[in-house]
């Protein structure tokens, strides 16, 4: 028996194993690499970061799945919220699914974690589980507070801050559906025909397929599609929204000419293609704020008190200066106060565990499907040999 | 213990029992997989009651007074006379009503699902893409007409819309083998990170 014919005839337990092994050790041994962004995924990330700051904007983002799609669906809810948050964009969540409810709850909590100003009901609210879709997806179309009554925490929508300035899909102007089964259909064929609303779809990879027609002829502005889309959306997020510029000073909300001062940056094609920006998506841990000696003094300029902290810190290597987070300590910590605290470890651009889950699970990916590649390979050649082998016999 | 840990160890142990089907079958799996059924179902009725039957039903009706719900909600409990051989026809009158979505449907289906599409498929072709989008759709549609048989020239041009559909199907299948290790990959980020915290 040749090594193709034992492998037409391997129990299929040790590929189970193999195929383990191949998703385990990548999990565990995280590596840097790179997603290629799709125009599908810019797309929707453009559009809902021209919504920045802007009172008269807001997205809608539609939970229709339950727990079975989470490790596709979830990694890209929390991407789209993280977006808002980083960029003050209003952001309302509904469900048609009873069991969608909880998963809204768990990923805005999950994401406000990391950012203590936003608030529920003042920059982003959940309308909660709603029954009927259609006739809730027609009564937005004439008046969001009218038809919601109230959010998931009992509050009339009409009394909450985030309501000023929206009234229906004229504001709430993009809604984006998460979904494993049949999704955007009541966007697609009733909201947006009806309304002019514009849908984007986040979907499991196993109904992209059926979805890419739609994104073909325009009715979808974007979809990102399975694990590589939300970690397309995370890496976009990591680069644009979640930058922040040394020497600009984002406790002040306006510049001298009154201009708005909004956090992260636009998106830019040449900012992606750049070098500098690799520094940006590392996926491994990072200690170290790198800076170059004018980013330097615009930084330490913004905290004049803690000047002498971070000349203690400061170390120069290669003609940048760096700072090693890891050697601040409770005391300095305390001395230098949270809100320098919280900038400098920002500007290792380290990313916490769950804004970088899906592109670690996208390295375990590449690797399962080369493996997978090589096994239909040897599986096929294993068949033509057997069946080459019969017909001499 | 804290909650978040029992809550662990407890998803742990049933995705473990669930993957134990992988060796072969065994009664931690179907223990496991019964217990996913009972829970949903149990779920959903708890959940029906206190966010769709008290918040609107029994409030709008019994607090606020706004009797005309009545209606509507005997409709719907027409519905239950499913299970009676004797009166299940009255239930036939609660899905009649609900035919109504379905007639809105069809031109707002037809609108997004064909009519917009069609349109798409009549642009100028001015790149390749596009040219590559007009042959497929007229050589996949040409397949299914069976009134010609597909010989000679006009069946090699539908024999391209065999291809197409091969392709399709190809990327149909790359897709759901990305999107079944997607799922694996969640369950096992989920037991050595959640779980045995080997990675922050």
């Amino acid at each position: 028996m040749n090594f193709f014919e034992r492998m037409q005839s391997l129990d299929r337990r040790w590929i189970y194993i193999v195929v383990a092994l191949a998703i385990i050790i990548p999990l565990m041994i995280p590596y840097n690499s790179d997603n290629v962004t799709s125009p599908s995924t810019e797309n929707l990330y453009q559009m809902i970061d021209s919504f920045a700051g802007r009172e008269d904007r807001a997205i809608l983002l539609s939970f229709m799945h339950d727990a079975s799609t989470m490790p596709e669906l979830y990694p890209m809810e929390i991407a789209i919220i993280r977006h808002c948050f980083e960029r003050n964009i209003k952001v309302f969540a509904l469900t048609f699914l009873t069991s969608g409810a909880p998963i809204i709850d768990y990923a805005f909590n999950s994401v406000k974690e990391e950012y203590p100003d936003i608030k529920s009901g003042v920059d982003y609210c959940n309308f909660g589980y709603k029954p009927q879709a259609m006739a809730v997806v027609l009564g937005m179309g004439d008046n969001i507070a009218n038809t919601i009554n109230t959010d998931a925490e009992g509050r009339k929508l009409e009394s909450l801050p985030i309501m000023k300035g929206i009234t229906n899909y004229n504001e709430m102007n993009l809604v984006v559906e998460f979904s494993g089964s049949t999704p955007g259909t009541y966007w697609i064929f009733y909201a947006r025909p009806k309304f002019g609303v514009n849908v984007a779809l986040g979907v499991t990879a196993v109904m992209a397929a059926d979805q890419y027609p739609y994104l073909q002829s325009g009715q979808l502005i974007g979809m990102l599609t399975g694990l590589k889309g939300a970690a397309e959306y995370e890496k976009l997020v990591d680069v644009f929204a979640a930058y922040r510029d040394p020497a600009i000073d984002y406790s002040v909300k306006t510049d001298a000419e009154g201009n708005k001062i909004l956090p992260g940056r636009p998106f830019g094609k040449e900012v992606l293609n750049d070098e500098s920006t690799k520094k940006l998506i590392n996926i491994t841990t990072q200690t170290k704020a790198e800076f170059t000696p004018a980013e330097y003094t615009a930084f330490v300029a913004k905290y004049p008190k803690q000047k002498a902290i971070f000349e203690q810190l400061k170390e120069a290597q290669n003609g940048t200066i760096i700072i090693d987070v890891t050697k601040i300590t409770p005391e300095l910590r305390n001395q230098m106060g949270e809100t320098a605290y919280r900038e400098i470890n920002r500007l290792t651009y380290n990313i916490n565990y769950k804004f970088k889950v899906a592109r670690i699970g996208m390295n375990a990916q590449s690797v399962a499907h080369i493996m997978i590649i090589v096994f239909i390979l040897l599986g096929n050649i294993g068949y033509f040999i057997q069946k080459a082998k019969s017909v001499e016999k | 213990m804290s909650f978040e840990l029992i809550s662990n160890l407890v998803a742990a142990f049933l995705t473990l029992c669930i993957f134990s089907f992988l060796y072969k079958e065994n009664p931690f799996y179907r223990m496991a997989e019964q217990l996913l059924v009972g829970v949903s179902l149990g779920y959903a009725l708890v959940f029906t009651y206190e966010r769709i039957f008290i918040p609107y039903v029994w409030q709008p009706i019994i607090l606020k007074h706004n009797f005309v719900l009545i209606l509507p909600s005997i409709l719907g409990i027409l519905y239950l006379f499913r299970f009676s051989r004797k009166l299940g026809w009255l239930s036939r009158y609660p899905i009649a009503f609900s035919m109504m979505g379905v007639g809105f449907g069809v031109p707002m289906g037809i609108h997004a699902g064909i009519l917009v599409q069609m349109r798409q498929a009549m642009v100028p072709l001015e790149n390749i893409n596009l040219i590559l989008i007009l042959i497929g759709t007229i050589a996949v549609l040409l397949y299914f007409f069976f009134s010609k048989a597909h010989t000679g020239a006009y069946g090699k041009f539908v024999g391209l819309g065999k291809w197409y559909m091969m392709i399709g199907f190809g990327a149909s299948f790359g897709l759901t083998v990305m999107a079944r290790i997607s799922l694996l990959i969640g369950r096992i980020q989920f037991l050595i990170i959640d779980v045995l915290g080997l990675m922050k």
